[in-house]
């Protein structure tokens, strides 16, 4: 496990600024995170429920209710759209955050962000034509469906997806640059409002009427740092629980 | 008060004629006065009609109020309830923003909702940060001294008196200020918290000062307000009344000394008498395909946010006016101006936690003015900032990042820290404000705002980016992530000395409409680079002073041009 007082685990400290494979990651052992793996393997943010009040609890809770069906996308989207959520959050397996229900939900109920580039039809179109374009650059480049590629060939469409690189069928309907900025920013929303995200990332969560007593800062492990509730970032101290079973 | 008495006096003294701390209730966030508040019928001719209760409509209201107006406020969002409407979650803050749509052009488009405007009462301050930092004398005169932007038609001396009283309201917390005018804040510094202390530890060692502040958010109490709580979600709006908001600061002493807030009602046009060209009052909806009812008054102000007030201006089209109200010289929307406002963050090998204490912590202003060396005119502040996670993922987006690396950086969220700029970008006519073809569910033409950096904004961002990440390098960052955007919308009525080239005169009265003002920040020429809401409150503030005793109705042209006092009042 590498030496997180290092910063040698991040991307761009890394050759060729690719990611760490996740393996190195310990299992959680407390709550849930997407995939089961995360740097805070004994925080749970729902341990604090009881602090938040009740109007946050209930906005945040609801997260954590069982997906119902998709009521924006039609059924020949859907799997695209997984397939979407998936390569650009990276979530390969269960548990995962079901960001494709998110999205759908904003969209149905029309919560958009308040602007629309002028080069650009309304953000629902936005989306169903990047579901179109995604399957017809698959189709041109691996004789298959967005949703039937492989984890790599996923990933290297959704990379020239974000360099703006996209041409031909329905990507000639928009800018590509600024679709990627809208299909994208309403997926990161989905994802990291979701209190398993916290867990993952060890974010503290709501805090009213609780607040915060210690402001964080270096000294590792004095007083000053953390909430007595808040759980330091895993160390290589425990290698059992690092889950080495993972191939991708 | 002088200086000396300000600093012994710090954090005991109250601002006078404004009882909105006293009014507010311990256990409850809900605006009293509410239910209690004064009523007009729509054909009762008010004093003054006010459309938006956002920073500028509501210190206007409640200031006049106390001289004795009748005022009502129409309002486009609704009346919060914060302990139920609000919640300590970045998703589900949503509500609080103006997302009804607006088209982005031009070659560098602003995004605007949640980063923007606000919607309800209170406006955009409900979900501002909380800095509430003053503009320089120098913003008043940047044409003359540096042969950019524009001058004012007005001076610091105009606007002085009106910071120090809006900053006793607020009450602003912050360490003495060497900048600009200096002067000292009404309530000491708050603690800083770990993740701002290593972005200070590197400016020092780069050379450059930061102060702790300041910022709108009571440290101790002040009257029923309490403590800040440092849970850091200011953006999100604050639950516990510590954070500076009309919604807290103006509007409870405005309701109780009788301003009408009518809520969930959307202004669509400004009635004008056709035969002598005043405004006879303001037209509005009270719901998406309601009735269209007009509340008459004697004087109407408007202060919708940059974006909603030259809207708003447009759509008053009549037979006086086809192309806008007030348009006739093709100046409204014009100049509307942005600040560069570009994050970087740094890697620590221990963990900050940056999501506690208020994001708006420290900051400088060592390179606000112009500094020839530099090669760009004007200049930028620097301050820290805190995104919460998904603010932080937009930030890792933005530097190239998503899949399975985007992950990894935020997972190592807990490590880093944020700083920022803000940019003075130079006032531009082609950045403007007009009307789309669509409408919105009202059948009101929506917004297009269009904008494009010049060479000198450009060089401008360039070079603040550099200074913020040699701040992190030299405080051993062992990683950066940078975001490019853009904050705090200002311009687009702005007011000068002259009809041909502003919409307003100096005392913010339309040139076009004799009894129409305009009251938020769209009337600024420039917008330095400093945050904008203390400034529009404190310029609704002198408004309302000169409202009250007749001067700002005052037809002598030497009046309406402005600058009745030396240029010298501007400096020091
Ligand atoms: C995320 C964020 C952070 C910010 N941080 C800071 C900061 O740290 N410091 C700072 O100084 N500034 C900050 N700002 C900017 C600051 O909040 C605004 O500049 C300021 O509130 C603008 O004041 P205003 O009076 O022009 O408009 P607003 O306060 O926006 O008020 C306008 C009101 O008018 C209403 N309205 C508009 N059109 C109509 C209509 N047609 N009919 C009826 N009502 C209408 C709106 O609903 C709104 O309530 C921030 C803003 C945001 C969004
Ligand atoms: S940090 Fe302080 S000011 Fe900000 S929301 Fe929390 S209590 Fe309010």
């Amino acid at each position: 496990m590498p030496d997180l007082t290092s910063a040698d685990h991040l991307p761009k400290r890394r050759p060729g600024g690719a990611a760490l494979h996740p393996s190195w990651l310990p299992r959680q052992r407390r709550g849930t995170t997407p995939q089961m793996i995360g740097r805070y393997p004994d925080f749970n943010v729902l341990d604090a429920v009881d602090t938040w009040d009740e109007a946050t609890k209930k906005v945040v809770l609801a997260r954590l209710e069982p997906p119902g069906p998709l009521r924006f996308f039609t059924s020949d989207e859907e799997p695209v759209l997984r397939a979407l959520c998936d390569t650009v959050l990276a979530q390969d397996r269960e548990p995962r955050v079901p960001v494709a229900e998110m999205v759908d939900g904003k969209l149905a109920d029309g919560l958009l962000d308040g602007y629309q580039y002028a080069d650009m039809p309304d953000d629902r179109d936005t989306w169903r034509l990047v579901l179109r374009g995604l399957d017809h650059t698959a189709t041109l480049g691996y004789q298959t469906g967005f949703a039937g590629c492989a984890e790599a060939q996923r990933e290297a469409i959704v990379s020239e997806f974000a360099q703006g690189r996209l041409v031909g069928g329905a990507w000639d309907e928009l800018n590509v640059a600024h679709a990627w900025s809208v299909v994208i920013r309403m997926m990161l929303a989905a994802f990291y409002s979701h209190p398993w995200a916290w867990n993952e990332i060890g974010f503290g969560g709501p805090a009213y009427p609780r607040g915060f007593m210690r402001l964080g800062g270096p000294g590792a492990d004095g007083p000053a740092v953390r909430e007595p509730f808040e759980q330091p970032g895993a160390t290589d101290e425990d290698p059992v629980q690092v889950v080495d079973a993972w191939e991708r | 008060m002088g200086t000396f008495w300000r600093g012994i006096l710090k954090g005991a003294l109250g601002p006078r004629d404004n009882d909105s701390r006293f009014l507010l209730d311990v256990h409850s966030r809900d605006l009293p006065g509410e239910t209690t508040m004064a009523r007009y019928r729509d054909d009762d001719e008010v004093d003054l009609v006010i459309v938006g209760a956002g920073a500028g409509g509501s210190v206007l209201a409640q200031r006049l109020a106390r001289h004795g107006w009748r005022v009502v406020i129409i309002e486009a969002g609704p009346f919060w309830h914060p302990d139920e409407d609000w919640v300590s979650d970045e998703a589900g803050s949503h509500p609080l923003y103006w997302t009804q749509k607006r088209i982005i052009s031009g070659a560098d488009p602003i995004e605007l909702g949640k980063n923007n405007s606000g919607r309800g009462v209170g406006g955009s301050m409900v979900h501002y940060a909380g800095y509430t930092p003053r503009f320089h004398p120098s913003d008043l005169s940047t044409y003359t001294d540096d042969g950019v932007g524009a001058d004012w038609p007005i001076c610091y001396e105009d606007l002085r008196p009106h910071y120090e009283q809006v900053e006793a309201e607020l009450p602003v917390a912050g360490q003495d200020w060497p900048w600009g005018y200096p002067h000292r804040y009404p309530f000491s510094p708050h603690p800083v918290s770990g993740a701002a202390e290593k972005l200070r530890e590197g400016a020092l060692r780069c050379g450059i000062e930061m102060r702790v502040g300041p910022v709108g958010i009571v440290n101790g109490t002040f009257g029923n307000r309490p403590h800040c709580i440092y849970r850091g979600y200011c953006l999100q709006g604050c639950k516990v009344n510590a954070k500076a908001s009309p919604y807290v600061t103006h509007l409870p002493d405005a309701l109780a000394h009788g301003v009408e807030v009518r809520a969930n009602c959307m202004a669509l046009r400004v009635e004008i008498r056709q035969d002598s060209g005043r405004a006879r009052g303001v037209v509005y909806a009270t719901e998406s395909g309601g009735a269209h009812r007009l509340q008459r008054a004697r004087y109407v102000a408007i202060a919708g946010y940059s974006v909603e007030t030259p809207r708003l201006l447009l759509a008053s089209v009549s037979r006086r006016f086809p192309s806008g109200l007030c348009n006739n010289v093709d100046q409204v929307g014009r100049y509307v101006m942005v600040q560069g406002a570009t994050q970087t963050a740094g890697r620590w090998p221990f963990e900050l936690r940056m999501y506690k204490a208020p994001p708006p912590e420290i900051s400088s202003e060592q390179f606000y003015e112009t500094d020839p060396a530099r090669g760009f005119a004007r200049g930028f502040s620097i301050q820290t900032v805190s995104p919460l996670p998904i603010g932080w993922a937009e930030h890792v987006l933005a530097d190239g990042h998503w899949g399975w690396a985007l992950r990894e950086y935020m997972r190592d969220y807990n490590h880093w820290a944020t700083i920022g700029v803000l940019n003075e970008l130079l006032p531009h006519p082609d950045n403007r404000i007009t009307l789309a073809d669509e409408t919105d569910p009202y059948g009101q033409p929506i917004a297009r705002m269009d904008y494009t950096l010049g060479d000198n904004d450009r060089a401008n961002m360039a070079y603040s980016t550099k200074v913020i990440t040699d701040i992190l390098h030299a405080a051993d960052a062992q990683d950066v992530l940078t975001i490019q955007r853009f904050a705090h919308l200002i311009g687009g009525a702005r007011m000068g000395s002259f009809p041909e080239h502003s919409v307003v005169d100096a005392n913010q009265r339309a040139w076009a409409v004799p009894n129409l003002f305009i009251a938020d920040g769209s009337v600024c020429p420039t917008q330095g680079s400093a945050n904008p809401a203390l400034t529009i409150m404190a310029l609704a503030s002198r408004l309302a002073q000169r409202m009250a005793s007749g001067a700002a109705m005052d037809d002598d042209p030497g009046a309406r041009t402005g600058r009745t006092r030396s240029r010298a009042g501007n400096r020091r």
